[in-house]
């Protein structure tokens, strides 16, 4: 590890500079009340104590590894004021608990490598050194494995997510036992916040599953002091299934009978990525109408998301053309509609979906193509937000490196970094094995031998070219998640409580926060 | 006799393996089609008997027909012919200046080709400038590029004397031709330097700019250029399934010119837009209308950047500018291998599914602001003005 911090010398002051800067984020990010403004509150103090001490014990450990390259490195001035600095805060914290975190964190630390302007988005590395490693010990294992599937991209989009954790909270809770000297509607809350925020390790929560906790804290809140715990608890399931019902499927039913008028025979459609709304439009105007029509479906890289799509549709006979996103301009010469497909839509009546969209809608509009956006009434939400740079979710940039026509396949976090430092230890034994054989030989052989060597690397990186890139100081990779379309671009929503225009939003969600 | 048989059948097998080879895309990239269809050409130019610079004209519009037929999106090799082809004409023009000066001869034939003259400089006072509109006929009668004016002489100019005298002046011609077009080879080649100079023109500190044509020689030569003198971030789209490799590499080439890269995928552009400084589009080639075919994926960049009004400037050498108008959209866009977009084991997908992968994209003028080309900067609308300048208007078509 000391050599990967040698190599990085110059950019380590800044590195450890991005990690005050993303710690202090870190805790305005979790306080600022966007999608989840109650477990904040409702954590009992013994676990921010816990944080706080946790963050000092980072901050220590980032100082730590800056000094520790000042040394090596013979750098600068500000590395030995570190050093001084380290040494008091290392005599307070040298406990074996806070000792053990350095060490894991160093072993997980990997330099930020993000393109200047969007900095301030957090990294896949970021958010798990975000979260406690004890919260590892209170989360339910359904929890566990629905992280590791949305970190892994086998649950993707906004309503299929939801519904996962849904359902996983449902399991949560019927195994949920009250601690004594507390109630249901007290504590409740507050373990399911822990759920939560192990949950956001893996992404994000996007604005469905923001709106379905708020409603289930709600819903937790209400339950009297006086109803059974068994009660309260099979209340609460019924509640999380009557909620999916309500949201989601009779919504999706509501959805498809309002959009089915769109489609008529001979028309052809053009959607971008996997929607689930849009899938179950499809068959249905295909199985129930008879209908006969196209969907074109573009799709790009790195998720090809539309791949999942495609196949459903072709495999219920409804006629497909499948196509990239480069190839967009030649196919939209005889499509009557654009269907999008949405993750939120925000107040301001912008529509945060799928990074491409927005290119979609733009060319669409621009050729006086209606575009219509079927979402459920459950993706409004009352942020604002003006361009894709402010906020959005940073993929991991080396999902880019392998040029595959396959959609990724993703390894969970620790499996990763497992793998990684397996390879780098094993390369290394190589190397020693290389170097003692050599060292059997005379010079000349072992010159030769390692000229070979390179030449094996550079043959293994030469089926991707971008394998080292993050050595590559002056390179960065750029894989954001999701992109904002204007509302000019938009002709329609259509929603559960019927369709409107992008201004309406903000009435509807108006409406809910009545009720 | 024989020799010259077989000098015909030598260029011919030289022709067909050229053929081959742009029908079997192993010339491909406007470049590399150039720079052999100049070689070509000289071969043919060496190769070939003519008495006369009219066959000349024609046999090298018949080897220009087939290189268009093997490649026909393929622009480059129609312009190289048709570049060759106003130098053929514009040196029998200076010839008859000379001929016309020094043979009083001609005088009688000024009568007969009065009409033919007349024609002729309505037809050069549509091309050339409006400085021209008040010079004498004196001039013009004597600058006579026709044909038949030419075969008339021909017919005048009947003793052996004379025979032997062309000879020596088809000999010079030849070789004034090669010559012209080794000068076209060296324009060719040092293309890059010439657009390179504009760089610090157009780019200033810190600027974020955009290339979606990472494959293309002429946009990388311009950004490493342009790094001397100025520090820049540049964000480089895959273009997914194509040239993605190249992209790759290319930016590991920027990067390694200290140019801060950034790797986008292609749906992200509209995402970035808004941060963009400029867009930087490497063209294949230009036509009249100042509209460009450019690697697929372009055109809804370009719309994307008129819409956060934006710049993008194309760079493109002048021997991509093609006298060719795009009336069909259609006819211009290749479309290639689909295996690229779905691999063939997805057997669900395979025979259900159409798949399309086009290989370039067109753009229209209007998203176009400024064409940077080796001769300089011009915006989209004056393009059919160079156009005008480089090709003869008779040989915009070749049959």
């Amino acid at each position: 590890m000391s050599e990967n911090a040698g190599e990085k010398v110059p950019v380590s002051p800044k590195a450890s500079g991005s990690e005050h800067s993303t710690d202090v984020k870190v805790s305005t990010h979790s306080s600022g009340t966007e999608v989840l403004p109650e477990p904040k509150k409702l954590s009992n103090k013994e676990l921010k104590e816990l944080k706080k001490k946790e963050k000092s014990a980072k901050r220590a450990a980032a100082k730590a590894a800056a000094g520790d390259n000042g040394i090596t490195g013979g750098n600068t001035s500000a590395g030995s004021q570190n050093i001084k600095h380290d040494d008091h805060q290392k005599n307070k914290l040298q406990t074996s608990s806070n000792i053990k975190k350095q060490l894991n964190q160093t072993k997980i630390k990997e330099f930020k490598k993000v393109p200047p302007l969007f900095s301030h988005l957090e990294t896949r590395e970021q958010r798990i050194l975000a979260t406690t490693p004890q919260l590892a010990n209170i989360v339910h294992p359904s929890i566990l494995s629905l992280t590791l599937k949305y970190s892994t991209y086998n649950i993707v989009g906004s309503t299929p997510r939801c519904r996962a954790m849904l359902l996983a909270f449902k399991q949560v809770i019927s195994s949920y036992d009250t601690p004594e000297g507390t109630t249901l509607s007290r504590n409740l809350t507050s373990h399911l916040s822990h759920q939560i925020e192990y949950l956001k390790t893996s992404r994000p929560l996007s604005a469905t599953m923001g709106n379905a906790i708020r409603w289930l804290k709600q819903e937790i809140s209400l339950i009297s002091i006086d109803v059974s715990d068994k009660d309260a608890k099979k209340e609460l399931c019924d509640k999380i299934d009557q909620f999916i019902r309500e949201k989601l499927e009779l919504a999706h039913d509501l959805i498809i009978s309002n959009c089915s008028v769109h489609i008529q025979n001979n028309s052809t459609i053009l959607t971008y990525g996997n929607s689930e709304v849009l899938s179950k439009i499809f068959e249905y105007c295909h199985s129930k109408e008879n209908k006969k029509f196209r969907v074109i479906i573009v799709d790009s890289r790195p998720l090809f998301e539309g791949k999942k799509l495609a196949k459903k549709l072709c495999s219920s006979g409804i006629k497909c053309q499948y196509v990239l996103i480069n190839a967009l301009s030649s196919i939209l010469n005889d499509v009557d509609y654009i269907m999008l497909g949405a993750h939120a839509v925000l107040s301001n009546g912008r529509l945060y979906s799928r990074v491409g969209t927005a290119l979609i809608a733009m060319s669409a509009t621009s050729r006086n193509i209606p575009v219509l956006v079927c979402c459920e009434s459950i993706k409004f939400t009352d942020k604002v937000q003006l361009d894709s740079v402010t906020l959005n979710e940073l993929a991991d940039g080396d999902d880019l490196v392998k040029i595959d026509k396959k959609p990724i396949k993703k390894l969970g976090f620790a499996l990763d970094q497992f793998l990684k430092e397996k390879s780098l230890e094993e390369e290394k034994e190589k190397l020693k094995i290389q170097k003692n054989s050599n060292n059997n030989n005379n010079n000349n052989g072992s010159k030769k031998i390692t000229k070979e060597q390179e030449g094996e690397m550079n043959f293994l990186t030469k089926t991707e070219p971008l394998a080292n890139w993050k050595e590559i100081s002056n390179l960065n990779i750029l894989n954001i998640m999701y992109d904002l379309t204007p509302p000019e671009y938009i002709k329609k929503i259509i929603t559960e409580v019927g369709s409107l225009p992008p201004s309406s939003v903000p009435v509807i969600l108006r409406e809910y926060k009545s009720t | 006799m024989s020799s010259q048989h077989k000098d015909k059948a030598d260029i011919n097998v030289h022709i067909d393996s050229v053929v081959n080879k742009l029908k079997r895309r192993q010339i491909s990239g406007s470049y590399t089609v150039a720079i052999e269809t100049c070689q070509l050409l000289m071969r043919v130019i060496s190769a070939s008997r003519w008495n006369h610079p009219d066959q000349l004209i024609d046999i090298i519009a018949q080897v220009g027909k087939k290189l268009v037929q093997a490649q026909p999106r393929e622009f480059s090799s129609g312009n190289i012919v048709r570049r060759v082809l106003s130098l053929i004409r514009d040196e029998m023009n200076d010839d008859n200046d000379v001929n016309n000066g020094n043979g009083g001869n001609n005088n009688n034939n000024n009568n007969s080709n009065y009409i033919n003259n007349s024609v002729n400089n309505e037809n050069q006072a549509m091309i050339s400038s409006m400085f021209a509109l008040l010079t004498t006929n004196e001039n013009k009668k004597n600058t006579v590029s026709n044909q038949q004016n030419l075969q008339q002489q021909k017919s005048q100019v009947s003793s052996a004397s004379a025979q032997l005298k062309k000879n020596t002046h088809t000999q010079d011609f030849r070789s004034i031709i090669i010559q012209g077009i080794k000068e076209l080879i060296d324009e060719i080649s040092s293309i890059s330097e010439n657009i390179e100079t504009m760089s610090v023109d157009l780019i200033h500190d810190n600027e974020v700019l955009l290339t979606p044509t990472p494959g293309s020689k002429t946009v990388f030569n311009f950004l490493a250029k342009a790094r001397l003198k100025r520090k820049f971030t540049v964000l480089v789209t895959e273009c997914f399934p194509n040239e993605t490799e190249e992209a790759h590499k290319f930016a590991k080439k920027l990067a390694a010119h200290k140019i801060d890269t950034v790797v986008i995928p292609d749906s992200t552009v509209f995402a970035v837009m808004s941060r963009v400084g400029k867009v930087i589009v490497g063209a294949r080639s230009v036509f009249a209308n100042g509209g460009c075919v450019t690697s697929s994926g372009v055109a809804a960049v370009c719309e994307c950047a008129k819409e956060y009004k934006t710049p993008v400037f194309v760079v493109a050498g002048l021997y991509k500018l093609s006298p060719l108008y795009p009336f069909d959209r259609d006819s211009l866009v290749e479309v290639g291998n689909s295996g690229k977009v779905m691999e063939w084991e997805d057997s669900q997908l395979v025979g259900n599914c159409e798949v399309t992968n086009p290989l370039f994209d067109y753009v229209v003028p209007e998203n176009i602001d400024i064409y940077i080309t080796n001769v300089g900067g011009f915006s989209p609308s004056f393009i059919y003005r160079i156009v005008l300048d480089n090709y003869k208007a008779e040989d915009v078509n070749l049959e």
